[in-house]
């Protein structure tokens, strides 16, 4: 999706994606280091204010996920593209919140996750079928088949459930950590995707990512333990691959960030909604995260096809931000 | 930025911080849950081969290291349970299974520990710390213990591990030079002041493997009284696995114990110890908070086969209480989905 695409999609999309990174870096990393703080009160006073504004967060996400997701399926309808997805993720708000209300199980937990699934097959359905980079297009395979891999996982648990099946579902182990890998190479297939020409972005890219990629080294070097518990609580990784193995990943991805960034598309918020929505999402917000980011990749430069004539109405009618 | 482009952002943020302060969701979770199934007749507290137990899905829970408060054993043994869970409206079992080589069911040597597991229930609503909860948000702690059950068929004491043991002298014993006195041999029982005081680990029977216990927080730890000890258990060792089932009536009088209904969703953690890798105490593998469910309650066949079970009815009265508001708060978000595709299709007209 070309810079000019991009500003033609309301800012409920950037507001969403502070929204996500305020909630998942504050409510999901921060809070976790509590326990090693002092309990003095105005570190206790100060700690109850960060999760306060954590939660404001995650409840701001949640809104503004659900908007997202019923604005793309309205794109979608509008444009009479299909109605499959836009159903589908329709489908999805509905059982979502009805979820609040009703604890989710039997049938009903089974059709959550097929929908999740069919979104997600939906999308990439309609990004291979346009002409484009194969590039792109493999690299959009990993970030989909770890999103995949994670809701089979909770799919089979469902299914057996509704079906009385004495269980437990096998596999369960080999498939969460089958869709780890595919998460931690969804970032290196991203930036070979569309940052690994050399001299495309500079140096930059790299330099700024290279930080939070350090610190992350540097936090597991020192207590492996520690960094474990906070990547699996922030993340839902469970750092069962060699270290080095995440590290790298975690670079690339904040070169794909900052020079998307620096160029004004699309991909960077992306990247960022898929972090925030992170790996085996137990949320459904966290799930409509990571399908809002998949809708966003799968919109091609200057690739005719859904994407691309949302935004060419949007930017002949004069779309203004919401 | 216009004013009229920072209205709906600064809508939504306000509803944000109003949705927050009611404590509205508006995310569903979709981790592991536990499904109680419901049966009729008696559960089998004591048969974890009992053909009934396939009428509950099993969650297989990840376990990893205890790594917040020290002492800590980073490579804990324990890396996952199985769980099942059947209720019959009255009482509820949970049969936890987990992979062990060794059967760790003395404690009589220091340089011994026993292999136990732990079911943990929040007493409050939310989730406190999984471990061990916290201050504000007491958990209730089922805890059995290998050597506690070996114990009820046969009582080992330190001439058990020690079998040349002597003893010159027991004094306040009301009888001649002993090998080993009982509790029944003292003249008072208070010369026993442990056991005089009701602390368990003093008791020379032992009613249940199972030690029924509170805690808020890291060293809060507390056995309730002889009395509230209303958790009873079974475990087994065979071919490198224990098969441990909890059992305890759903609903209970103490404060302090967690009680259950059906149709509703609770969170529930476990905790297990490898007796044979020196694990104690904290020195564990934990699981995270994950949901258990009792399924509503039908009266199917008197006896408890492989029965038919049915999807039990709604408790339509007991969603009545959440529904009602809940529902307003679904029809607002979806009314600002609509609001939102309305005002940008009127701003375009501008």
């Amino acid at each position: 999706m070309d810079s000019e695409a991009v500003k033609s999609l309301p800012s409920l999309f950037r507001w969403l994606t502070l929204a996500a990174l305020a909630d998942w870096l504050i409510t999901r990393t921060l809070t976790r280091s509590a326990i090693f703080v002092p309990k003095s009160p105005p570190v206790i006073t100060a700690y109850e204010a960060l999760g306060l504004i954590g939660q404001w967060a995650f409840t701001l996400t949640s809104l503004l996920a659900l908007v997202a997701v019923g604005w793309m399926a309205f794109r979608l309808l509008r444009a009479r593209r299909g109605i499959v997805l836009p159903i589908t993720l329709l489908g999805l708000l509905a059982l979502s919140l009805l979820f609040v209300v009703i604890p989710p199980g039997g049938w009903l937990a089974v059709d959550y996750h097929l929908l999740v699934i069919a979104a997600a097959g939906l999308i990439g359905w309609g990004m291979w079928t346009r002409a484009g980079g194969g590039g792109r297009k493999i690299a959009w395979v990993f970030p989909a088949l770890a999103l995949l891999a994670g809701e089979a996982l909770q799919l089979n648990q469902a299914l057996f459930g509704a079906m009385r099946w004495p269980g437990p579902p096998p596999g369960a182990m080999t498939l969460f950590n089958l869709g780890e890998l595919f998460a931690v190479l969804s970032m290196v297939g991203l930036w070979w995707a569309y940052c690994w020409h050399p001299g495309q972005d500079g140096i930059r890219p790299y330099v700024l990512a290279a930080l939070p990629a350090l610190a992350f080294s540097a936090a597991h070097l020192i207590n492996p333990a520690m960094t474990g518990i906070v990547a699996i609580w922030s993340t839902g990784l469970t750092l069962y691959l060699p270290w080095p193995v995440y590290a790298v990943s975690l670079w690339l991805a904040g070169v794909v960030v900052f020079a998307s960034l620096r160029r004004g598309d699309a991909v960077g918020w992306a990247v960022l909604l898929l972090a925030a929505g992170g790996y085996a999402p137990q949320l459904s917000t966290q799930v409509f995260l990571i399908l809002i980011a998949l809708w966003l990749l799968s919109e091609e430069e200057g690739a005719p096809g859904l994407g691309y004539d949302i935004a060419v109405w949007a930017i002949g009618n004069r779309a203004s931000s919401l | 930025m216009s004013k009229r482009h920072l209205l709906l952002p600064g809508l939504l943020l306000m509803l944000a911080a109003v949705l927050t302060f009611l404590k509205v969701p508006l995310a569903s979770s979709q981790g592991l849950t536990l499904v109680a199934a419901e049966v009729s007749g008696e559960l089998p507290m004591t048969d974890p081969e009992a053909a009934v137990w396939q009428e509950a899905t099993a969650i297989e829970a990840p376990l990893s290291a205890q790594n917040v408060a020290r002492p800590m054993i980073l490579n804990t043994q324990v890396r996952s349970v199985t769980a099942r869970a059947l209720h019959n409206g009255s009482q509820i079992a949970l049969l936890v299974e987990w992979a062990d080589d060794t059967q760790s069911d003395e404690m009589v040597r220091v340089q011994d520990f026993r292999d136990a597991v732990a079911v943990q229930f929040p007493l409050a609503e939310g989730q406190p710390f999984f471990c061990m909860g916290q201050p504000g948000g007491n958990v209730n702690i089922w805890h059995w213990k290998a050597d506690w059950q070996a114990d009820i068929a046969a009582r080992r004491d330190v001439n058990t591990a020690y079998a040349n043991m002597y003893v010159d002298q027991y004094p306040f014993v009301g009888i001649g030079e002993a090998l080993l006195a009982s509790p029944a041999d003292y003249t008072d029982p208070n010369y026993l002041p442990a056991l005089a005081s009701g602390n368990l680990f003093a008791s020379a029977t032992y009613a249940s493997p199972v030690e029924d216990l509170i805690a808020g927080g890291f060293g809060s730890l507390t056995s309730q009284p002889v009395a509230g000890q209303n958790v009873q258990g079974y475990g087994v060792w065979s071919d490198g696995r224990w098969r441990v089932i909890f059992s305890r009536d759903l609903k209970s009088q103490d404060a302090d114990d967690v009680n259950l209904s059906t149709g509703k969703v609770y969170s529930l953690a476990f905790a297990a110890w490898d007796g044979a890798n020196g694990e104690r105490n904290g020195q564990k593998s934990t699981s995270q908070w994950v949901s258990l469910q009792l399924e509503g309650m039908i009266p199917t066949g008197p006896a408890p086969q492989p029965a038919q079970r049915a999807a039990a009815p709604l408790d339509w009265l007991g969603m009545a209480f959440v529904f009602g508001p809940m529902a307003l708060v679904a029809l607002l978000a979806l009314g600002l989905v609509g609001g939102a595709v309305a005002l940008s299709i009127w701003t375009r007209k501008q």
